[in-house]
């Protein structure tokens, strides 16, 4: 307790004292200093304790009266009120902040839809055979869901619920549990939709779009680094993450795949084909047996569809070979994928009550299916036959006719390669398997595709897109059954207080950031850094610094809407792209998450493990983390095409 | 005077959650916008205004439960670790030091701001024809006002625990992270999480 109050103190005391010496004495004090006086006294009043939002209101007011006061004491009072009303307006009819509450609420939702613990058992068993394969599902795990929900508190507790003990009883390592858990749980805010992002995105006037763009890989990237990280660990200490025993991988079968595995082919499709045609076992219903078909089809029918789709639009300025060449190039596959999606519609109507995976999956199937005629009769056998050799057998059709680009047939071909391999190890172990992902992963996934997808290539703003998220959020708690009123009610109040808060601090903060416009301490910190002579790299380090510095003591929403106003002004200056600058911030503020003494995602994490496991043992395990992330500043820093690529290739 | 405080605190509660459905609404009208615009090719002019006006209301309706409910961030490096006493006296020194002006303020220029708008019965200029801007204005003050009552009752609340040495109860809400709403989704009861301890102990010593 005392080191914190310590901590805590002798922080404030470096920036009164900071203050104190960089300030002038006071009879020479200009209002430029006064601002910065209020800088330094916002940042003490913060840590005191008070809501930050009317602590900003307050102090924003006395400065902004002092600030009109120097100018016409006359008018002081009517113009500090005038600003305070019109700050708040222009919160108030914001059209980037709008998308806030409806993330927010998209995010409530998914969270009470309760994908989690199958979306963690699934992902767990899909890695099972990868160097530390539990931690590893943890924090892609965490990397869906968070990034669907935005939540780092109710996602590192549901973790620490479900994977911590999972890990524990594998003899993973406290500190690695405890890590993976707190590190994951944390790139919610970073990957988008992130409401962090829009924050940034209002505060500095960069449009969200291009930010949602940008920071996609770069969280990917971060994601992806955590778990080489841990698979490294993994193999090069074992006893940190002893690998899975046979035994908790074993999936258990369904009766009738135990039969067509044993009595046909382990593997799906010809186990399938197998069962249908020839030796009908008795014990096997035909209607399950069409059924787990149409479940082993739906990656080729997908990978079909969308390669199909593209084939339609790059070849479209040729309508009339177009044509032609769809058809030839369908021909075998797409009479197969009409059968099967066509019984992927008849599908849920039977077992919609015990599972809800495929009943969320049938909107998608129904979606594929729209050209298929709903009458059509499933006829499986030749599918799997003419299928995979169909896909080599297509550039030769299609040649002749089209100039489809080369870079298509590779991707075709690498796709229908892809295929081939992943069919010929299709075991029916592993049908179970994609049947959970199919349950938790892709649902998910597809969201936050659809929803990104849509604001990324300019079909929705992002406000529209949030909307659609939102009701995503509510269609995918219907499907999974949690959809009641107590639900729906709880995500709509805490949806109003959370957006509350963060809007409210907007009000705040941009009276704040008025009157220190109006007092001019832009001005001088401008002079005063420009006057540093620094170059980019070096303005560029002391600013990441500095940010990091901050998330010891102040929540991301604080440093974004206090302190970003003060160093966007001076990125011109060195010639930063804000939209980089923000990329940077983002990754930076993860270390915000992940910092003792105050790292929410600790304090989460120690609510709800064992008493044994000590707040210390959690900060160790952070640690390492916490350095890939400066690892992946550094990065990002070093290639910046990490970040850029994907926004300067749409929107240039 | 207690009960006075109760029924404060209950309007504030009551606004901010009545206003919080706008949510849905919110959802709704821009999806049906959505559909309407790209399906029925038939957009509106008044959807950016409505959209803008629902979730402003929607934000600074809620600004008082949100207070009501100790929801608002604060920096709690230090906060946390404060005696119930000293919160009190610091929280109570900082509401009469910044919030009570600044929320007056807030209001009683939203007054004035309102009143100008009704006055000149103002309309958006966003869209030609666009939907009457005034009532939307006129939020501000109400959300003030009752923020500034919800103000008072948690000063109030600061004496109360200044006198007594410990927080007042809050009323009951929903929380963001409520521990054992989640342990019971996920089915994971106390004793199991009490059972790891042995593991966590037995490599502790096998080290």
């Amino acid at each position: 307790m005392k080191k914190e109050i310590w901590f805590g103190l002798s922080i404030m005391a470096a920036v009164v004292l900071a203050a104190i010496l960089l300030l002038p004495p006071f009879a020479e004090m200009t209002n430029g200093h006064l601002g910065l006086f209020m800088l330094a006294l916002v940042v003490v009043a913060i840590m005191l304790g008070f809501p930050t939002a009317f602590t900003l209101m307050g102090m924003g007011m006395v400065f902004a009266y002092i600030a009109y006061r120097s100018q016409n004491p006359s008018l002081a009072v009517d113009q500090t009120l005038d600003l305070m009303v019109q700050r708040a307006y222009s919160v108030m009819s914001n059209d980037v902040l709008i998308s806030i509450p409806l993330f927010v609420f998209m995010g409530y939702l998914i969270e009470r839809a309760n994908l989690i613990e199958k979306l963690f058992k699934s992902m767990h068993l899909a890695t099972a055979r990868v160097p530390g394969s539990l931690a590893v599902a943890t924090i892609i795990t965490c990397a869906i869901f968070a990034t669907a929900t935005g939540i780092v508190g109710a996602v590192v507790t549901l973790m620490g619920l479900l994977a911590l003990p999972a890990m524990l009883r594998a003899g993973y390592s406290v500190q690695l549990s405890a890590g993976a858990i707190t590190a994951g749980g944390c790139l919610g805010i970073l990957i988008p939709p992130s409401v962090m992002l829009i924050v940034y995105g209002a505060t500095a006037g960069v449009s969200v779009v291009k930010l949602y763009a940008g920071a996609f890989f770069p969280g990917i990237m971060l994601a992806t680094l955590y778990v080489v990280y841990v698979v490294i660990v993994a193999k090069w200490k074992p006893h940190l993450a002893p690998p899975m025993s046979a035994e908790d991988r074993r999936v258990p079968l369904p009766a009738f795949a135990q039969v067509v595995s044993t009595t046909v082919s382990d593997k799906v499709l010809p186990g399938l084909v197998g069962a249908l045609k020839g030796k009908r076992n008795a014990s096997v219903p035909m209607r399950e047996l069409l059924n787990h078909m149409v479940i082993a089809l739906l990656p080729l029918v997908s990978v079909a569809l969308i390669m199909g789709a593209i084939f339609l639009k790059v070849t479209a300025p040729l309508p009339v070979e177009e044509v032609s060449g769809v058809v030839a190039m369908g021909g075998s596959l797409e009479n197969s994928s009409e059968a099967e999606s066509a019984g992927g519609l008849a599908e849920p109507e039977d077992e919609g009550g015990l599972k809800p995976p495929p009943a969320e999956e049938a909107p998608v199937a129904m979606g594929q299916a729209a050209e298929a005629p709903p009458a059509a009769e499933p006829v499986p056998a030749p599918a799997p036959v003419a299928a995979v050799p169909a896909a080599p057998a297509e550039p030769v059709v299609a040649q002749e006719r089209l100039p489809a680009p080369a870079s298509f047939w590779v991707a075709l071909a690498s796709a229908a390669v892809a295929l081939a391999i992943f069919y010929a190890y299709f075991s029916f172990a592993r049908l179970e398997i994609f049947k959970m992902l199919l349950g938790s992963f892709f649902p998910l996934a597809l969201m936050i595709l659809a929803v990104l997808g849509s604001i990324v290539f300019g079909l929705a703003t992002p406000t529209e897109a949030a909307a659609m998220g939102s009701m995503g959020g509510l269609l995918l708690a219907a499907a999974y059954r949690r959809l009641n009123m107590a639900v729906l009610r709880e995500s709509v109040y805490l949806t109003a207080k959370t957006s509350a808060m963060v809007c409210w601090l907007f009000v705040g903060s941009s009276i704040f950031s008025a009157a220190f416009a109006l007092l001019g301490g832009q001005e001088l910190i401008n002079q005063w850094v420009l006057g540093m002579n620094l170059t980019p790299v070096e303005f560029m380090i002391l600013a990441q610094v500095v940010i990091f510095l901050l998330g010891w003591p102040l929540e991301w929403t604080e440093i974004i809407v206090i302190f970003m106003p003060i160093f966007i002004p001076l990125l011109p200056h060195f010639g930063i792209d804000p939209l980089f600058f923000g990329l940077l911030v983002a990754l930076n503020l993860q270390t915000a998450f992940l910092s003792p003494p105050v790292a929410m995602a600790a304090f989460y994490l120690k609510g709800v493990s064992p008493p044994q496991v000590t707040l210390n043992q959690i900060f160790a395990g952070m640690l390492p983390f916490m350095a890939i992330q400066v690892f992946a500043i550094f990065l990002l820093y070093q290639f910046p095409a990490i970040g850029l690529w994907l926004p300067e290739t749409l929107y240039k | 005077m207690q009960k006075l405080l109760l029924t404060i605190d209950k309007i504030s509660t009551f606004a901010g959650q009545f206003f919080s459905w706008l949510i849905v609404a919110l959802t709704f009208m821009i999806t049906w916008e959505v559909f309407s615009r790209y399906v029925l090719d038939n957009p509106h002019a008044w959807a950016f205004d409505v959209m803008s006006m629902m979730y402003g209301s929607l934000f600074m309706m809620a600004g008082a439960y949100t207070l009501s409910k100790n929801g608002h961030v604060r920096g709690d490096v230090l906060y946390g670790f404060f005696p119930p006493r000293l919160q009190a006296g610091l929280d109570l020194a900082l509401y009469i030091l910044f919030f009570v002006p600044g929320v007056f303020a807030l209001a009683y220029a939203g007054y004035g701001y309102a009143a100008d708008s009704w006055a000149i019965n103002e309309h958006s200029n966003i869209t030609a024809n666009g939907p009457p801007v005034y009532p939307f204005k006129t939020i501000i003050p109400i959300a003030g006002a009752i923020l500034f009552l919800q103000g008072l009752v948690e000063i109030v609340r600061c004496i109360i625990c200044l006198q007594s040495g410990q927080w007042p109860s809050r009323g009951q809400d929903v929380e963001e992270v409520d521990v054992e709403k989640l342990k019971e989704m996920v089915n994971v009861k106390d004793e199991d999480i009490a059972k790891l301890d042995t593991l966590v102990t037995a490599k502790g010593v096998a080290k």
